[in-house]
């Protein structure tokens, strides 16, 4: 099937919300079998373009050519019914219905729900698309990564034959990655045009065959192949700026005479919520000073490790000191000194009803008190504080966190968390949700924290970030410590022989 | 960013009163209205006229002294009654058991009046009284805190059931132990004057009610501005994080639903010692499930609960009138009750979806 004209042309749309130019003068085109990658940093504007050709928005200038045909896309079910298909960051499945029931929520039908039809409809198409979803499992029993495919799934069963992907990979394990861009390329091959967003260049020389950088609402790089570009051209082109490698100096990690180290694990035995056992012998010890960095396929007990270092989790065995002090408790953990980044900050460290002032004395450090209230005004100053110091750029004081997206949420947690005169820091996956300006600022504060005195542990899945940042790197393998790499010895084959059970 | 620096008040100063309330008062208005017109059709069905049914009801309830006083009688231990469904739900919790905490509230005002007798000074008589019933509600919320605790049952469960078992209590002390005759209607002694709640002024309102507003401050304080507040409303938003921030969950959780039972063994009290003066089988009946449709009706907010709680007190009251001007059964007045929580659900309903 060779056409003669893209499936999607944009041709310089524009959109302003007030004052605010979202979008400006933005073009490009999607033709059949091409996967296009979206990038740009937060607030770039591919949110709104996005919801421009999605029929969320209407653009104040511009048009839409999809199919050769001018297109008037006045609705999300106007694109619907063209041929363009959204799958969402946050997923919109019911989960205690059916696979099966969940898209037959999607397609348009009669009264009678034939769902034994229907049902052998999705195991074809799943087939045809290498997508493996079973129609019979329950939604809610699905992993994040099995959800998504059962989203594009019913894009691809609504007729879509352009599938728009909002940022897929930020909630995805790399494993799962691997298996969405499986089905990206299956899509590819059918002829599909696959429109994917990200801010992460490995995953655009990856999957995509060109690319669009969008900075400021304005189209930087229009229709790129990302083969002719190098790494800082694309940088620079979403950032604005060149970005400047890391610069890590040696630890000093002087220790006088006797020092405890900031964390200290011995002989710790655990178990995983499921009963078995997710840490076998673990023996580490951190140093004040010191940035150590922690490998591993997800699931292999980083999870378990950081939360038994910060006092979370009871280990059957061992005991586990932050600065000489025993810890049992994680009261205790954070009286001597600790701080963290946990893996799911959404889940685990906000309160969607607060905002972002009230979450930033949620640190455990005894709140600022006034009577019996809380000294709000002495918080918002230390907000602000921390704010500017860290350079994050938290949302607004006064935002509510449900307002916030997952991003935005991470530089919170970070800058309460970072902002902390801790001695010991507990990072896992630091990073997760940012754009490049805020990724690189938020490993020169992790490294800030070092040179402070901290002892740094940092959990991360991305060894590049790894080795540039880690005094030290140990590999975890099923639940033990497969391995340290120092630095002169760091590269990604014997890390990744390590991580998978394997000698250096 | 430096806006703020500047000038860290002006962030956070919220919108003026008016602005804020207004949309409040249109929704209370609009979903009285749609309840009043669905009631209308069933009293056109009965052949009473709606016109007449609701200035009777009007001139009735809201124009004689009479009924007003009965309606702050009646709304006393429903305001009561709705702050011990609020405090615990500001900790994620859902407190059904207002109807079981407010009989051990009796009982145990009943129980010191027994026990101290006439041997106390009368001031000093009615705190005893007083005291005992909030150690008793809150003892009883304990225990499904405890459970809740101890082997992970479900507080709302708990709650309601120990409903049943408080029930179960009052009956056997008012035959058994407690019954003034062998004699006639099972019940407890009646008070003595120096154990009954004064009255407001001239009126037949007994001071309770302003035990009960003073409270609803106090309550409204101590979840909006106090370090417990903040805690507990973490703890209610995600146990997870406040866990991770070293807040001490199971002991907030304690203490929120053991206030929320304290609060309703006071509703107990004034209700014992300011309205009923003798416990009977049929003592604070409804009161408790009554004041948390009140406290759901008001978003668990402490202000809209007084709101809420003279809106429930004042369709009781008019229940009467309505028999009497529009020749229809006193008991329909609980349809029109149950059109007005209903109209409540589907605008609370369409809100979220416009949120969403």
């Amino acid at each position: 099937m060779t056409l003669c004209h893209p499936l999607l042309e944009v041709l310089g749309l524009t959109k302003s919300f007030g004052e605010i130019k979202a979008a400006t003068d933005v073009s490009l085109e999607v033709w059949p079998g091409e996967v296009h990658a979206l990038v740009g940093e937060n607030g770039a504007g591919k949110s709104t373009l996005l919801k421009m050709i999605y029929g969320v928005y209407h653009p104040d200038a511009g048009q839409l050519v999809f199919d050769g045909h001018e297109a008037v896309v006045a609705s999300p079910s106007d694109a619907r019914r063209l041929g363009i298909g959204m799958v969402f960051q946050d997923l919109r499945l019911v989960p205690a219905l059916t696979v099966a029931e969940n898209i037959a929520l999607a397609i348009p039908g009669g009264v009678r729900l034939r769902l034994g039809a229907l049902r052998a409809r999705i195991d074809e198409a799943s087939e045809r698309f290498g997508l493996a979803v079973d129609s019979r499992a329950w939604v809610g029993h699905l992993s994040i990564g099995e959800r998504q495919r059962v989203e594009i799934l019913k894009v691809l069963m609504t007729g879509a034959r352009l599938v728009i992907l909002d940022e897929p990979t930020s909630v995805l394990a790399p494993q799962e990655v691997e298996a969405l861009f499986r089905v990206v390329e299956h899509l590819r091959s059918q002829d599909f045009g696959v429109v994917i967003v990200t801010h992460k260049l490995d995953e655009v020389r990856t999957i995509a065959d060109r690319a669009t950088v969008l900075r400021g609402g304005r189209a930087v790089l229009s229709n790129i192949v990302p083969s002719q570009h190098s790494d800082a051209e694309l940088v620079e082109a979403m950032v604005g700026r060149s970005v400047a490698d890391l610069q890590r100096p040696p630890a000093r990690t002087s220790e006088p005479n006797g020092a405890a180290p900031a964390l200290e694990l011995a002989g710790i035995e655990c178990a995983s919520d499921g009963g078995h056992l997710a840490l076998k012998a673990i023996k580490l010890a951190v140093r004040s000073g010191e940035l150590v960095g922690i490998a591993g396929v997800a699931g292999s007990g980083q999870r378990e490790l950081c939360e038994v270092a910060l006092g979370l989790r009871r280990p059957r065995a061992g005991t586990v000191r932050i600065n000489g002090t025993q810890v049992r408790s994680a009261a205790a953990a954070l009286a001597a000194g600790a701080a963290s980044v946990p893996e799911d900050p959404v889940a685990d460290a906000v309160v969607s009803r607060l905002d972002v002032t009230g979450h930033m004395i949620l640190n455990g450090r005894p709140l600022p008190a006034r009577r019996l209230g809380i000294d709000w005004r002495k918080v918002r100053e230390t907000t602000a504080d921390a704010d500017q110091r860290l350079g994050l750029r938290m949302a607004a004081p006064h935002r509510r966190v449900s307002e916030l997206s997952g991003g935005n949420i991470q530089r919170v947690v970070l800058t309460r968390e970072l902002s902390l005169d801790a001695t010991l820091v507990v990072a896992a996956y630091p990073s997760r949700g940012l754009d490049i300006a805020n990724v690189r600022r938020t490993q020169e504060i992790l490294l800030e924290r070092r040179d402070a005195g901290a002892g740094v542990l940092v959990v991360s899945e991305d060894l590049d970030e790894l080795m540039g940042l880690a005094d030290r790197i140990l590999v975890m393998h099923d639940g033990a410590i497969s391995g340290e790499v120092l630095p002169a010895a760091f590269d990604r084959q014997s890390i990744g022989s390590l991580m998978t059970g394997g000698a250096a | 960013m430096t806006a703020v620096v500047a000038d860290p008040e002006a962030e956070q100063t919220p919108a003026p009163l008016l602005s804020r309330a207004l949309p409040v008062v249109m929704r209370w208005v609009g979903t009285l209205a749609v309840a009043l017109v669905v009631f209308s059709v069933l009293l056109l069905l009965k052949g009473a006229s709606p016109v007449t049914a609701y200035t009777g009801i009007w001139e009735s309830t809201f124009l004689r002294s009479r009924s007003l006083q009965e309606i702050v009688v009646q709304m006393t231990p429903l305001v009561l009654g709705a702050l011990a469904v609020a405090v615990p739900a500001r900790a994620g919790l859902t407190n059904v058991g207002g109807e079981g905490q407010i009989i051990m509230g009796g009982v145990g005002a009943c129980g010191a009046f027994l026990f101290v007798g006439e041997t106390a000074a009368p001031g000093l008589l009615l705190v005893a009284m007083l005291v005992s019933a909030m150690v008793a509600g809150a003892v009883w919320a304990g225990i499904a805190a405890a459970m809740r605790l101890v082997a992970g049952v479900n507080e709302a469960i708990s709650t309601l059931l120990l409903n049943f078992v408080a029930l179960d209590v009052l009956l056997f002390l008012i035959y058994q132990p407690w019954r003034e005759s062998p004699v006639g209607q099972p019940a407890t002694v009646e008070l003595v004057d120096a154990a009954k709640l004064p009255f407001v002024a001239a009126t037949r309102i007994n001071v309770g009610i302003v035990l009960a507003l003073v409270l609803a401050v106090v309550v409204y304080l101590a979840l909006s501005r106090t370090r417990w507040g903040y805690k507990i409303s973490v703890a209610g938003g995600n146990a997870e994080a406040a866990r991770r921030a070293g807040l001490n969950v199971r002991l907030l959780v304690l203490s929120a639903l053991m206030i929320g039972g304290a609060l309703a063994g006071i509703a107990g009290m004034i209700q014992f010692a300011g309205v009923e003066y003798k416990l009977r089988p049929s003592f604070g009946y409804q009161l408790g499930y009554t004041s948390f449709l009140a406290c759901w009706l008001a978003r668990h907010q402490p202000f809209p609960i007084l709101v809420a709680a003279f809106v429930f007190a004042a369709l009781s009251v008019s229940g009467d009138s309505l028999q009497l001007d529009a020749g229809v059964p006193a008991a329909s007045i609980h349809v029109l009750t149950a059109f007005i929580l209903i109209a409540v659900l589907g605008f609370t309903a369409s809100r979220r979806k416009a949120a969403a």
